[in-house]
């Protein structure tokens, strides 16, 4: 669903990926892992239209949407996350789902996406009146992954999760992922918290210094000695 | 139910936006009441229009997060516009009088000004913003600042070697007594300024509330990055509020044109009362724009009133200093990111 070929990309002079190369394949659950100011987050960012690429190819179902902007790729089914959210503060938790619905049309597709997303997090529903701004933590979190929902994405992109989050929450962010996935979605994830991702993801990427180091089955990587070394500290 | 309601307003109340509004309709009361009504009426004809150059700015400034001022110089486009299309009906007008012409010209007149205006906004984003944010997004406040600095140099300057430096007005767009109105004789171009500028604050709230676009602009105005994640066109959206924002400028001078004869300078004086309402309220809050742009219009009508005539800026300027000084955020806070520097 999901490939890129020796990716380079960064900010102005900056380069931060360096020929990064990585598959998703339809309804899998992929991460992304690796230490601070690895690129993943530019990985992502590079993939949803908002970091242009210097090189390489960014090939979504075949279509090349390397340097697209993001606008463009959010309507071809590229949901991305950020670990901020960036949600509408001043907008009432409704009001930022129809906002995550701009690019569907149809108010029937609307209504099952709002329906689908409620019924995933039934506690939006709930504050469905409440600003988006006075919401706390977790809350937030919810409606960050409850509006890209609303854009009725086919691939998920994850920017840190756990951001910010007490150890309950960041389990309870990971359950509705998992229910996405069993949903179909296919999701790419970015983590610090390398221990949990590989426990529920199929596969992983272990990214450092803005290339691709390891790669393999999520088992395999918690197994292999130099994860657990710099990542799980065993 | 109602006992909430009233807590509700109580609260505002204490606010800092509810006690200035609060002061405004009690110095207007008492005003009227001690100088006559012609004060009530002069602060409402005046402050529907600088609200509404008011509402360009501060959406400018929330969208786009440039501090233009560059805004006087849409009001002076609308206004030349206007000139030049109601002149030539007028004078065809003397010479084959026709009642259904004379009513429909100064609407046509405002069309085109709006239409003018918008265009010239459009174009602004996308030959002098779209390529400086395309080039760096680095300092951006002062860039976007500076560059709407030299684009007000060259249009009034293009506006006097073009058109000349005289000044260029008309008595005013609709023939007939003036009405009076409670008690005070307003003509009949200062009532229509009024409802015109009522009926586009409207239609620009209604826009900016329901509409699937009006609400892209909210979305962009308190988060840029959100509004990309969505789907939402960053650089159409931009264009468009841009266009609109020059506008609203522009038909505020075509509706004004019988009180501001267009010349290169005209729009000099509604830029800076704009910026002193934006101040007021707060950079980048719309609907606070047009409450603000009553509650200065009251302030010069006051001091004109009580101090006199040479005052109307100080004392404007004075309050601008105090809320800088003691509630930057402006008295309703903003809605929106405002200016800030990426």
């Amino acid at each position: 669903m999901l490939e890129i070929n020796n990716l380079n990309a960064g900010y102005g002079f900056l380069q931060i990926l360096r020929d990064v190369s990585l598959k998703v394949d339809e309804a899998e659950y992929v991460s992304l892992i690796g230490p601070n100011g690895a690129g993943k987050s530019t990985t992502l960012k590079t993939v949803a239209g908002i970091v242009k690429p210097m090189s390489g190819q960014v090939l979504f179902n075949g279509d090349d949407i390397g340097g697209q902007p993001g606008n463009r790729v959010t309507r071809l089914g590229v949901s991305y996350i950020s670990e901020e959210m960036n949600l509408f503060t001043n907008m009432t938790v409704h009001e930022n789902m129809m906002m995550g619905a701009y690019t569907v049309r149809d108010k029937n597709a609307k209504n099952r996406l709002l329906d689908f997303a409620y019924g995933l997090f039934p506690r939006l529903e709930e504050r469905r009146n409440q600003l988006a701004g006075t919401m706390s933590g977790g809350e937030r979190k919810m409606l960050g992954i409850g509006r890209s929902l609303m854009a009725d994405p086919k691939l998920l992109l994850v920017d840190e999760p756990s951001f910010g989050l007490a150890p309950q929450l960041t389990d309870q962010v990971f359950e509705s992922l998992d229910t996405l996935r069993n949903e179909g979605k296919t999701i790419l994830v970015v983590e610090q918290n390398v221990a949990k991702t590989l426990s529920v993801t199929d596969r992983g990427y272990v990214m450092e210094n803005g290339r691709i180091e390891l790669e393999g089955p999520s088992s395999e990587l918690a197994g292999n000695p130099h994860v657990r070394k710099v990542f799980l500290g065993i | 139910m109602l006992k909430s309601m009233f807590q509700k307003i109580f609260e505002w109340l204490k606010s800092a936006g509810g006690i200035t509004v609060a002061v405004s309709v009690i110095l207007l009361a008492l005003a009227t009441w001690d100088q006559g009504p012609y004060i009530l009426v002069n602060t409402v004809v005046t402050g529907g229009m600088l609200g509404l150059v008011a509402m360009g700015l501060a959406v400018i400034l929330g969208v786009l997060n440039i501090a233009q001022f560059a805004h006087g110089e849409y009001f002076m486009i609308g206004g030349l516009t206007a000139y030049y299309v109601i002149t030539p009906i007028q004078n065809y007008l003397t010479a084959h009088p026709n009642a259904f012409l004379a009513a429909v010209a100064p609407f046509v007149a405002m069309i085109f000004a709006t239409l003018a205006g918008a265009i010239a906004g459009a174009l602004t984003e996308l030959l002098c913003f779209r390529p400086l944010r395309a080039r760096s997004r680095a300092n951006w406040v002062m860039n976007s600042f500076l560059l709407t600095v030299g684009l007000s140099v060259i249009l009034v300057n293009g506006d006097l070697l073009i058109f000349g430096a005289d000044f260029k007005g008309i008595v005013g767009y609709w023939q007939g007594a003036p009405l009076s109105v409670a008690g005070v004789y307003v003509s009949i171009d200062r009532v229509m300024a009024f409802i015109l500028a009522l009926a586009i604050v409207i239609g620009f709230w209604v826009f900016m509330k329901y509409s699937r676009t009006g609400q892209a602009i909210r979305a962009v105005a308190q988060d840029e990055l959100g509004a990309l994640m969505v789907g939402i066109g960053l650089e159409w959206i931009m264009v468009l509020t841009m266009a609109l924002g020059c506008a609203m400028a522009a038909v505020a001078g075509a509706s004004l044109l019988f009180m501001y004869p267009s010349y290169p300078t005209v729009g000099l004086e509604p830029l800076y009362m704009a910026w002193f309402v934006v101040i007021l309220v707060g950079l980048g809050n719309v609907m606070g724009a047009l409450i603000g742009g009553f509650m200065v219009s009251l302030l010069k009508v006051l001091t004109v009133a009580y101090v006199g005539e040479g005052w109307q800026f100080v004392i404007p300027s004075v309050l601008i200093i105090l809320v800088l000084i003691f509630k930057p955020s402006g008295v309703f806070g903003s809605e929106v990111r405002g200016v800030l520097d990426q």
